[in-house]
């Protein structure tokens, strides 16, 4: 029977023609959405590669004026050129692997500093270059033609699909068959969501065939299979909430009205309104403050400084005494001031990030509202656009310029010079792909959310289908 | 009769409860947009005026020190709050705050607040602006769909037509009438704002902010009459309401989510604009070799050396009656200003290419020009926040303009030079200026010529349609 359904339906839809055009915008959005976010991750790539030959050219221009050195002209081994300018490094975030399905949050985050011996708000506040109005006008990328899009054309399939039957007389027909109208809506939907998700399946795993996408890259399966997954469960949704509405026994036209009422709201409405209301309950500063802030704090770090240098000889009693005289310690009070600024104005930063964090838990804490929200949260995880992946690499930075730091302020107090052996034992930066599991973990309660409702709605529409008037 | 019609049509909409509560939905929407744009203009606009004031205050007591230390010390510029962006804040959240103006370098715009806001603000933030370009679109759209193709399916409209109403008075008593209702929901609206404007409001600028005030609310009046005759002529086509409904949520959808993103790709395909860090090593390749390319740093310094050496007839630079130091610091400025002109100026007309491509778009979405028009009015779009960059650099090359021409003067042969509070004081506040109504206007002639384009012509195919308007 559900073969003889499925192929009814076929027909049908093939003679109305609805069909193909779904079929095409469908494909035309994914693809151009895919298109988009490989145009992004290729731009950050390509910006990533020239980061790299030019960190390579300038290592290996160092280390041949180290080997040619004469003693004339200022030491090319000096710590503090080394490690501030000549030998720095970029600290980068590579994309990850399914980045070009999702922009998310990438084209607002920086994804490389520059190391070096300057104060930590110096060296961070890096920014790609961008239109302000294009990023207020967002991306089309893969996962809005999917959070926003799929359910438009999931509502348009599917708004009158027991309504427009029943309007056009075919339902009384349809029924007259041995078949219980629960089923036979059930395998419509079932039939139309094979089709449709079966379509974004295959245009995102065609998407894999771009070039730039490393198939055997670790971690890229399982992460395609968890975005099929998380669309095929937010298209679910949507086919669900469709056959409930029908269930109701409305007319197509209020049907259609009462499921794009529901679209904008749970796709703009709660969304936005859950955002006013996180950052009423924990505004943000604006960053006025934190200038501010900074300046004070180094007016009174200079104020202090040799006092800072006193101190942090006693604080590093493992380090040799220093022994080059006033002159040294002079260009050494630099960076006392520039920690004594960090640790004075880290408070400030803090709040920041305290603030930021209480936001974006409201945001998790309601996030369960709107399906919208967890297909975003889940599929910006997955391809490593979210949240979370940039505020691990920034942390992981943090750690590793203050190691960074830390290394060349010793060589500094040592006044020890950097030979060009050692330039390739210099601490290295990177970041590793997040392993698989953890993004499940985080991406697991989407599921819950998405399939509950799901399924609640399925059994609520099943029992109003049996009270369902056929005729008149 | 029109009257009669508008009449009949309004009361029936008041009666009706969906109305009731969609139009309490958004009219609450507004009210809250409106209220925390308020806030958050108000809590913005005391930070930088207290910003302003410190950051002046530590610019004239900054103790003594050689004036080229002050130059690096520098001030900070933030950009002001305009009074409307409590209805339209524009690009504000995606540009900088602040940009640091010291001595050899043009800094970009730090700290975009949308960097410092939640996941959730990418699906768009709830302002005055969006429930005015989205929502009321979507209410209209909903009042208006049945307008004809209703009366048609209820077999009304052959009985008003037999009663010998013209079609024509019939089509303007229903616009009139949708116009009625919506008026309920906006007068109020309108009127709060402004009251909100002129209560509270900065009395300085309040001539000016009316004007624009009362020019955003007739723009946006022509972005509706736009809709509601696009609403009615797609009402009087179809052959049904669904049909009706589709047809239109379909439009809404292009204008609102699909237009502004699909036009931004197109404009960043054809102007693409450098990342970020090759932007910096074209400046810093600019700033070696000269932006023709054939000169060095060293090169220019032996011409300004000889050039010197010429004008005061003298054959040893430390016999010069200036100091060379203060001369070659305004040298290495110039050529700075120079490069800086060119490269800046580079980038951002491509970003207001860009945002003209975004506009032409604006023949398919007029969302895409009443959005420029919002912006522009509401002083928050990318032109104004270019003139305040601009005026900020101005400032910045005037002010190390006075430091240099203090060092080449009396510096002269000292090997110490240092100035104290009476020098900072020389230096004038930073004052700006924002762009007046009438320069606004001037700048968004397109716009508006594409908004009223869209209004005449709705307006032409909802009286045309309406008056071949089939009966059965």
């Amino acid at each position: 029977m559900t073969w003889g359904i499925f192929r009814q339906e076929w027909l049908s839809l093939r003679r109305e023609g609805a069909m193909w055009l779904v079929v095409a915008l469908v494909a035309s959005f994914a693809g151009y959405g895919v298109y988009n976010g490989a145009r992004w991750t290729a731009f950050q790539t390509r910006t990533l590669a020239s980061m790299a030959q030019e960190q390579h050219a300038r290592i290996d221009k160092l280390r041949s004026s180290i080997r040619q050195f004469t003693g004339r002209g200022p030491d090319p081994r000096s710590a503090a050129t080394v490690g501030d300018s000549t030998g720095a490094p970029y600290a980068v975030l590579p994309p990850a692997p399914l980045a070009s399905f999702s922009i998310g949050q990438s084209d607002l985050y920086p994804y490389y500093f520059k190391l070096g011996l300057k104060s930590r708000s110096t060296i961070t506040e890096s920014d790609e270059i961008e239109n302000p109005v294009n990023l207020l006008s967002g991306r089309f990328d893969l996962a809005f033609a999917i959070i926003y899009l799929l359910p438009l054309v999931i509502l348009a399939l599917t708004y009158n699909l027991v309504s427009g039957e029943k309007e056009n007389g075919t339902l009384a027909v349809a029924l007259s068959q041995a078949v219980a109208l629960s089923a036979l809506i059930a395998r419509k939907v079932l039939f139309r969501a094979l089709v449709l998700l079966l379509l974004v399946a295959a245009v995102s795993l065609a998407a894999i065939a771009l070039p730039g996408v490393d198939l055997t890259r670790a971690g890229i399966l399982p992460r395609l299979l968890l975005w099929t997954a998380v669309v095929l469960a937010y298209g679910s949704f949507w086919f669900v909430l469709a056959a409930g509405v029908n269930a109701l026994g409305k007319s197509s036209a209020t049907n259609a009205l009462l499921l794009s009422g529901i679209w904008l709201v749970l796709v703009l409405l709660i969304p936005s309104s859950i955002n006013l209301a996180a950052e009423s309950l924990y505004p943000v500063p604006s960053r006025v403050e934190m200038i501010q802030a900074m300046r004070e704090a180094s007016i009174q770090a200079n104020q202090k400084g040799s006092m800072l240098l006193a101190r942090y000889w006693e604080d590093h009693p493992d380090l040799a005494s220093p022994t080059g005289g006033a002159e040294g310690d002079a260009s050494f009070t630099t960076y006392a001031v520039q920690m004594e600024v960090d640790r004075l104005t880290q408070p400030v930063f803090d709040h920041f990030e305290a603030q930021i964090a209480s936001q974006e838990a409201v945001v998790n804490r309601f996030r369960f509202l709107s399906p919208a929200i967890l297909a975003q949260k889940a599929l910006n995880d997955i391809s490593g656009t979210g949240v979370d992946r940039y505020r691990g690499f920034r942390a992981s930075f943090d750690r590793f310029l203050t190691a960074w730091q830390d290394f060349f302020f010793r060589r500094i107090s040592e006044r020890a010079l950097i030979s060009s052996q050692e330039l390739d034992s210099l601490p290295k930066f990177s970041y590793p792909d997040e392993p698989s599991g953890a993004i499940l973990g985080r991406v697991l309660p989407a599921f819950a959310g998405l399939l509950i409702p799901v399924v609640a709605i399925g059994l609520y529409a099943n029992r109003r289908l049996r009270n369902y008037p056929v005729a008149g | 009769m029109i009257l009669e019609i508008a009449k009949k049509e309004a009361r029936e909409t008041f009666r009706d409860g969906r109305f009731r509560i969609l139009a309490a939905v958004v009219i609450a929407l507004l009210a809250v947009s409106l209220g925390l744009g308020w806030k958050r203009y108000s809590d913005v606009s005391r930070q930088i005026e207290a910003g302003r004031k410190a950051t002046r205050q530590n610019w004239l007591t900054q103790g003594e020190k050689n004036p080229h230390s002050a130059a690096h010390y520098g001030v900070y510029a933030f950009m002001p709050r305009t009074p409307l962006s409590f209805v339209d804040d524009g690009v504000d959240p995606y540009t900088g705050v602040s940009v640091w103006l010291e001595a050899h370098k043009q800094n970009d715009f730090k700290y975009k607040p949308a960097e410092d806001s939640n996941t959730l603000a990418r699906f768009g933030e709830l302002t005055g602006a969006a429930v005015l370009q989205l929502l009321i679109p979507l209410l209209i759209i909903l009042l208006s769909f049945t307008t004809f193709a209703g009366e048609r399916e209820q077999g009304t409209l052959r009985q008003l037509l037999s009663l010998g109403i013209k079609r024509e008075d019939l089509a303007a008593g229903k616009a009139l009438g949708i116009a009625a209702s919506l008026g309920m929901v906006l007068v109020p609206a309108a009127l709060i704002g402004a009251g909100v404007l002129i209560f509270l409001g900065d009395p300085r600028v309040l001539p000016d902010t009316a004007a624009r005030l009362v020019l955003l609310a007739l723009f946006y009046l022509f972005y509706f009459a736009a809709i509601l005759g696009t609403s009615l002529a797609v009402s009087a086509w179809s052959k049904s309401t669904r049909a009706a409904l589709l047809t239109l949520l379909g439009f809404w959808i292009v204008n609102g989510l699909i237009a502004p993103r699909a036009f931004t790709d197109v404009a960043r395909y054809l102007h693409p604009t450098p990342s970020a860090f090759d932007f910096a090593k074209m400046v810093a390749h600019d700033l070696e070799n000269g932006i023709n390319g054939d000169s060095s740093t060293a090169q220019r310094a032996r011409e300004l050396q000889q050039r010197l050496l010429k004008q005061y007839q003298v054959d040893r630079i430390d016999k010069l009656p200036v100091s060379y130091r203060g001369v070659s610091l305004q040298e290495g400025e110039n050529h700075g200003d120079e490069v800086f002109d060119k490269r800046y100026s580079e980038l951002w007309d491509d970003f207001e290419r860009q945002n003209a491509v975004r506009r032409a778009g604006g023949i398919i979405a007029p969302l895409l020009p009443m959005r420029s028009l919002s912006m522009a009015l509401a002083g928050t779009d990318f032109a104004q926040h270019r003139d305040f960059a601009v005026a900020a650099e101005n400032y910045r090359r005037m002010f190390i303009r006075m430091i240099n021409d203090d060092i080449t003067k009396n510096a002269a042969g000292k090997d110490l030079y240092v100035r104290g509070d009476d020098l900072w004081q020389t230096v004038p506040e930073f004052q700006y200026v924002a762009p007046g109504v009438a320069a606004v206007l001037r700048a968004n002639l397109g716009s508006i010529a594409l908004l009223l384009l869209w209004t005449f012509a709705a307006v032409c195919a909802a009286w045309w349609s309406a008056r071949r308007i089939e009966v059965l």
